[in-house]
């Protein structure tokens, strides 16, 4: 044992003799005072990077402002509530979580066990290997210095797994990186959740508990089923791999970005208060998980640890802002311009003067009589026509929805076909010219994962993904419970339909499900893990023969989407969070148009209204030619009012109006957000237009000129 | 008042700066057609959860002078809020071991029921303790009843209405002295089948190891603005969990759309009652009764706001609803959202009988929301009273209303009797001559004939004559039985068209019976194949258990007279069934006597014929049909009873065998 140790520091000492004598070491000219065994490896016009080789902890300088990161905490202050395993996890650039044979997880951090620690220099950072010797546990990490900040990966290739006592269950990167005491430091943490969500750094938080956010949502192939219940609204899953933090509003920030992995990350965030007086943000990275294996009906059963490591390499961006451009917006542009370099985003050629508006109609929808089903058409295809032409707006999105034949209740085909009470393909392709023409899009909706529970079309046996538990994934969407397609099943039905979509209709297809539902496949025949799906998601989408727009794509299928539907109004509510803010659509305004909820199912229209102009969201509506009541015993009654007859007005006053605000700035980045006063907020686009949205029930007077309550104004000259 | 509203609308001004920018944690959900529940906007938005210096606190009341005053059980004391949830005072600390219950009146006295002293305590506004009312000595009281209050209201007059756990007679009844008054509105024993079936077959000892079937009692009470009396109980059916009770005690709500766990419950002065209960669902009703919305998520860890953990009082002011938390020492505020406050509007000037003036705002709420109930009624209760009875019919049947359906109907009719009815008699008449003079004139020139040749040579033709010696029964049941029997007449074929025509009969008189009459709202929730399935097992039961009974206790009835004897003994059912059906559509609740009577004689007829069928084709005395006809229905049981045990048994076997080769496969 002892000598083990002698080894280890020996190792460790020879490191760090070599360190030293590296020629291409930076040398330290305007150091700032450095707790000693921090090393400079890396530098640029921007930062100066300084690595501890003992705990792979990093100091980060950022020239331009002369701030110093810090991606731990080195010496506890009085009242510092941390124990010497927080401290330990802290100091460490890098802990682990490992199973044991009884599937209970345990964290140790570099500080904090026994180790050994390989170093080796490598262009503008280092490359080193930790071995936890007691676990048998090695994880690779490669830390280099890049234009916007620093870049982290740590590749798969380097993961072992030597003692088969213990599993490797999670790999933190980075826990205390930017972290603060309680409310010493004024900022606060952004997160994404729905459209963006803050958390004030204070020294109490309402938060019982540290927030665990697994990005893209739980995986479905190791839960197994989300069981139905339409009495809560689920949070958002988070949808893009991104957090924040900012020290002082216009001073210093920085995000992390994950470049890949985030299938297998899950976002931890510790507001003050909860276990110690730390304010801290980080990525954690799974790569075990234990699950319940019930072995009768009565939920016996075993726990185990999954027989094998989730394969997946991990590169995290941490970008670092400064001045005026650390705050969430800054930071929102940051990973515009992150998403537009690695050609996600491409600019919209903004052609029209005029706002979308997503206009969703039902075709109809099964009852059941007797001992079969009944047809109940909602909206045929020439009711959808006239109630276009009713309409009178430009651009409208279109989709039909339960066009099927059979309607919303049944599996859609692989060739195309409609519900023969709607319609002719004829009549359809009419409409789809019409729309065309008006400078719109039509779409036929399709959720391509659901495979509706107790349909035909499909079969249980061979296409239906598989848990790690063999037991069939269940999910539900409107409405419906559904089954998820293996990755070949749904491959081979969205090419057959795309394909005849695109051959005999020439629309395109709104895309369900498949933007926000992301899980592994645990059947034999083909596994494949979520890493793996979004690679094929994206290899099959990619090469759609027809234009998609996703309703709440995650942000890998960014680059595919036309338009992006059922933008979150806000976040999921959390009580700890203090703020909402508009972070995703900064992130894709000017990029990829938005488009909010269907405005019928909104409690409060104005308010709603209000906040889709704040943040630049174009409207929706959900309509039928028939009145709701017909529908009722089918399962579209969630869809409880959508008569054309009732909502024509309302489509139309909604459009006038957003059009006036929402038109002149179209196809425009956001560039500012202020808020004025208390429900005031001030939105300035690239063109140097400002819309000025005020929430309350009293008149606001700025600039010159007076925002009445619960109304908006366009600027056209931002002052 | 006015004081405290103002006080009110600052506090929410302070609070709620901007809208609500987060997602609900739940859904709402309305009363629709068929008294299910359908999606609907949100009506309240969670907008703040206040953390409270508490511990445990078990009830909260807002008092007339504007001060929110909270039982703080855990702190032994009541704390006294501002309407910025600023703490102005705690008070009782000295004298209260653990206040559960609380009420301030006009004057700013507090009532407090303690669970830890097992007393009623009365503090003036100070805190100085006024009186301490403990159990009460009368006699009236019971002897060994305990007095635990845990909840209590006081009315104007200054009577205490207290909620005394496992008191089974209803709220004690004290005035401020401690006397004790008498007990009020108790809730009824509820019995179930097994129970009925657990006295009957068990011992007295066993009975006495069961907790004794006792009227649930109430869990809290409220009071509205006429100084009606309301109580919630947990653990009864949801049907009775909310009561409203009149001066005498009587009870005025109907069944309603409930929960089984009530906690609190509010009512507050434009007419809308609002209840919560243990799983974090809030209720929302008019004072009639109906449901208007139900929403609420239970905490599951996710700390999202607007999620209850274990909810104990409520209170509703203005467009705010306040929920106080048990587990999170905190105060939930959700605030009503615009379509709500439309919804709330109307129903307020409903309840004031302003049906004109409610209207347009119902009309409102439609146009958001068309599956809303109860804008309907208020829509069609407008109409009747515009004397519109077409709307107020039309109305009605989307309501769901049958009793102002029926109304409406028989005004309709009235006016179609009243001008059709003398030119009706005419016409009726009229025919009734004619066919008189025809008959006779017939007879002489036989002009019908061929079509009688034509019916004699239908006649030989097997089914045409199983089917007329049907109209045989209705006149010699007894003597046709004996045909059946001797092979004489009847075939099986035409026994099991009968028994297609019962089958086609009950699901045609489902859909025939008028609106008014019919058990289901709307034809589509028949379940066409439950009802099949139902009356075609009974019938092969029935069918299967008579032979077999007969057979062992010397019946002379073979299978194929039985069969054929049963399907001849339903023909009333076959005959009138429909015509029944078709009959209700022209009558009223008014005539309810003639659509029951009808329906009940022709099941006594039925049941007459079956009778009749067992002694005639088995050859028995009247004793032994007795005998014989309740074997016969004790084996039908016995055969469900069978099916469902052997469905059990197999279904365990299934699944221990799966569970084997599951676990094997685990850990081999």
């Amino acid at each position: 044992m002892a000598e083990r140790r002698l080894g280890r520091w020996a190792v460790v000492f020879l490191l760090l003799v070599l360190w030293g004598a590296w020629p291409g070491r930076v040398m330290a000219d305007d150091a700032p005072p450095l707790p000693p065994g921090y090393q400079a490896v890396a530098e640029n016009e921007r930062f100066r990077l300084y690595v501890d080789p003992t705990t792979l902890a990093f100091k980060l300088l950022d020239r331009r402002s002369g701030y110093l990161w810090h991606s731990g905490v080195d010496e506890l202050e009085k009242g510092d509530r941390l124990n010497r395993a927080w401290h330990a996890f802290a100091r460490s650039g890098l802990s682990i979580e490992y199973l044991d044979a009884k599937a209970v997880s345990k964290r140790v951090a570099i500080a904090n066990s026994e180790h050994s620690l390989e170093v080796t220099p490598i262009p503008q950072g280092v490359a080193a290997q930790v071995t936890f010797l007691e676990y048998g546990i090695t994880v690779g990490l490669r830390l280099q210095l890049e234009e916007e900040g620093v870049r982290v990966e740590v590749p798969f290739a380097t993961i072992r797994e030597e003692n088969p006592a213990y599993r490797l269950g999670l790999v933190n990167l980075y826990p205390f990186l930017g972290a603060t005491r309680g409310g010493q430091t004024p900022g606060y943490m952004v997160l994404p959740d729905g459209t963006g969500s803050l958390i004030h750094f204070a020294d109490n938080t309402k938060a019982k508990t540290i927030f665990y956010g697994r990005y893209y949502g739980p995986d479905l192939g190791m839960i197994a089923s989300v069981p139905f219940d339409p009495e809560v609204n689920r949070p958002y899953p988070l949808s893009f791999p991104v957090f924040g933090v900012v020290h002082g509003e216009g001073q210093n920030a920085f995000m992390a970005v994950i470049e890949k992995g985030a299938a297998y990350g899950e976002l931890v965030v510790h507001p003050a208060g909860i276990l110690t007086n730390f304010n801290f943000i980080h990525n954690a990275f799974i790569y075990n998980e234990s699950y319940f294996q019930a072995t009768n009906r009565a939920g016996a059963g075993v726990t185990i640890v999954q027989s094998r490591p989730n394969a997946f390499d991990v590169v995290v961006h941490y970008r670092f802002l400064t001045g005026p451009e650390a705050d969430y917006v800054g930071l929102a542009r940051s990973y515009q311009r992150y998403l537009v370099a690695k050609g996600i985003l491409r600019p919209q050629s903004a052609s029209t003067p005029h706002i979308g508006i997503r206009l969703e109609f039902l075709g109809g929808d099964k009852e059941k009589v007797l001992l079969w089903h009944r047809f109940i058409p909602m909206t045929t295809v020439r009711q959808m026509a006239a109630i276009l032409a009713d309409l009178e707006v430009n651009n409208p999105e279109v989709v039909y929805y339960g066009w099927q034949p059979l309607g919303a209740s049944s599996m859609p085909p692989t060739r195309l076909a409609l519900e023969e009470a709607l319609g002719d393909l004829e009549a359809l392709r009419e409409v789809v010219a019409a729309v065309t023409a008006a400078g719109g899009h039509f779409a036929l909706y399709l959720d391509p994962q659901a495979a509706l529970a107790g349909e035909k079309g499909y079969s249980p046996r061979n296409d239906l993904a598989l848990a790690i538990t063999n037991r069939e994934l269940r999910s539900y969407n409107r409405n419906h419970v559904h089954f998820l397609f293996t990755a070949t099943a749904l491959e081979r039905r969205f090419r057959s339909l795309a394909a005849d979509v695109a051959d005999r209709l020439g629309a395109g297809l709104a895309l369900d499900g498949i933007g926000w539902t992301l899980y592994g496949d645990f059947r034999k025949s083909r596994p494949l893990n979520r890493e793996e799906t979004i690679a094929a998601y994206q290899a099959l989408l990619a090469a759609s023969p027809t234009p998609l727009a996703f309703y709440r794509p995650n942000d890998y299928l960014w680059g595919l989407a036309r338009a992006y539907y059922d933008m979150p109004l806000g976040d999921s509510g959390y009580v700890y969070t203090t703020e909402t803010v508009p972070f995703l659509p900064i992130v894709l305004a000017g990029y990829l148009p938005y488009y909010g909820p269907a405005l019928n199912f909104s409690p409060d229209l104005t308010g709603d209204i209000l906040r889709q102009v704040d943040f630049g969201i174009y409207p929706s509506y959900f309509l039928t030619h028939e009145p709701t009541a017909r529908m009722l015993t089918t399962r579209s009654h969630w869809i409880y009012t959508s008569s054309s007859a009732q909502w024509s007005e309302s489509v139309r006053q909604t459009y006038r109006r957003m059009n006036a605000l929402l038109g002149p700035v179209r196809g425009w980045p956001i560039v500012a957000r202020q808020r004025l006063a208390a429900g005031v907020f001030a939105t300035t686009y690239a063109n140097g237009r400002q819309i000025v949205v005020n929430y309350t029930d009293q008149p606001f007077s700025y600039a010159g000129m007076v925002v009445p309550a619960r109304d908006a104004v366009l600027q056209e000259v931002a002052p | 008042m006015r004081r405290f509203l103002l006080l009110l609308l600052l506090a929410s001004l302070v609070l709620v700066t901007a809208p609500s920018e987060a997602l609900a944690p739940y859904t709402t959900w309305a009363l629709g057609p068929g008294g299910k529940l359908y999606l609907t906007q949100d009506a309240y938005i969670p907008v703040a959860e206040i953390d409270l210096p508490l511990a445990g606190p078990e009830d909260m009341v807002w008092g007339p002078d504007g001060f929110l005053y909270i039982a703080d059980t855990g702190n032994h004391r009541v704390l006294k809020l501002d309407a910025a949830f600023q703490m102005v005072a705690t008070l009782g600390h000295e004298v209260l071991q653990a206040p559960t219950g609380l009420f301030v009146d006009e004057q700013g006295t507090l009532y407090i029921a303690d669970a830890g002293k097992n007393a009623v305590v009365i503090l003036d506004g100070e805190g100085r303790l006024l009186a301490e009312l403990g159990r009460p000595s009368e006699p009236l009281f019971g002897r060994s009843q305990e007095f635990l209050p845990r909840k209590i209201t006081v009315d104007v007059r200054k009577n205490l209405y207290i909620v005394s756990e496992g008191s089974v007679n209803g709220l004690v009844l004290m005035n401020t002295d401690g006397r004790f008054i008498g007990y009020f509105g108790a809730n009824t024993a509820q019995m179930s089948l097994k129970m009925i079936l657990q006295r009957l077959f068990l011992t007295e000892e066993q009975l006495a190891q069961f907790i004794k079937n006792v009227a649930p009692s109430p869990s809290n009470v409220g009071l509205d603005h006429r100084g009606l009396v309301y109580t919630v109980t947990a653990g009864t059916t949801a049907e009775r969990s909310i009561r409203k009770f009149n001066i005498a005690g009587r009870n005025l709500f109907g069944p309603i759309h409930g929960s089984t766990t009530f906690r609190d419950l509010h009512i507050s002065a434009d007419g809308l009652l609002v209840a919560v209960d243990a799983n974090g669902k809030i209720y929302e009703y008019d004072l009639n009764g109906t449901l208007l919305f139900v929403f609420g998520a239970p905490d599951r860890g996710e700390q999202r706001l607007g999620t209850l953990r274990n909810p104990t009082a409520i209170v509703r002011v203005g467009d705010t609803l306040y929920v106080l938390d048990k587990d999170k020492n905190a105060l939930l505020l959700y605030r009503s959202t615009d379509f709500a406050r439309k919804v709330h509007e109307g129903v307020r000037l409903y309840m004031e009988g302003l049906y004109q003036e409610a209207r347009p705002h119902f009309e409102e709420v439609l146009t958001y929301n068309g599956l809303f109930i109860m804008a309907y009624q208020g829509i069609a209760d407008a109409c009747y009273q515009e004397g519109d009875y077409g709307c107020a019919l039309a109305m009605y049947r989307y309501a769901e209303d049958r009793r102002g359906y029926s109304e409406a109907f028989w005004e309709l009719r009235n006016v179609v009797l009243q001008r059709y009815l003398g030119s009706g008699l005419m016409v009726m008449l009229g025919l009734g001559a004619f066919a008189g003079v025809f008959g006779r004139v017939e007879r002489r020139y036989g002009w019908l004939n061929p079509w009688r040749a034509r019916l004699r040579r239908w006649r030989r033709l097997r089914l045409v004559d199983d089917f007329l010696f049907l109209f045989r029964f209705i006149r010699y049941p007894a003597d046709s039985f004996y045909y059946i029997k001797k092979d004489l007449r009847g075939s099986l074929t035409f026994a099991f068209l009968l028994y297609a025509w019962v089958v086609t009969a009950r699901v045609l008189s489902l859909y025939l019976t008028a609106f008014i009459f019919s058990p289901y709202a709307n034809p589509a929730q028949i379940r066409v194949e439950r009802e099949i399935t139902y009356v075609v097992l009974a019938l092969f039961l029935w069918n299967a258990a008579n032979y077999l009974v007969s057979t062992i206790s010397d019946g002379e009835g073979r299978v194929r007279d039985v069969v054929i004897g049963s399907a001849y003994s339903l023909f009333p059912y076959a005959l009138f069934a429909v015509p029944i059906a078709l009959f209700s559509n022209v009558l009223t609740l008014n005539e309810i006597f003639l659509y029951t009577f009808s329906t009940q004689l022709m099941l006594f007829w039925v049941g007459l014929m079956l009778f009749i069928m067992v002694k005639e084709v088995h050859n028995y005395s009247l004793s032994e049909t007795i005998r014989n006809i309740m074997i016969t229905l004790f084996t039908m049981a016995i055969f469900l009873l069978t099916g469902y045990i052997l469905y059990v048994l197999f279904d365990q076997l299934y699944e221990f065998i799966r569970a084997i080769v599951q676990e094997v496969g685990l850990r081999g």
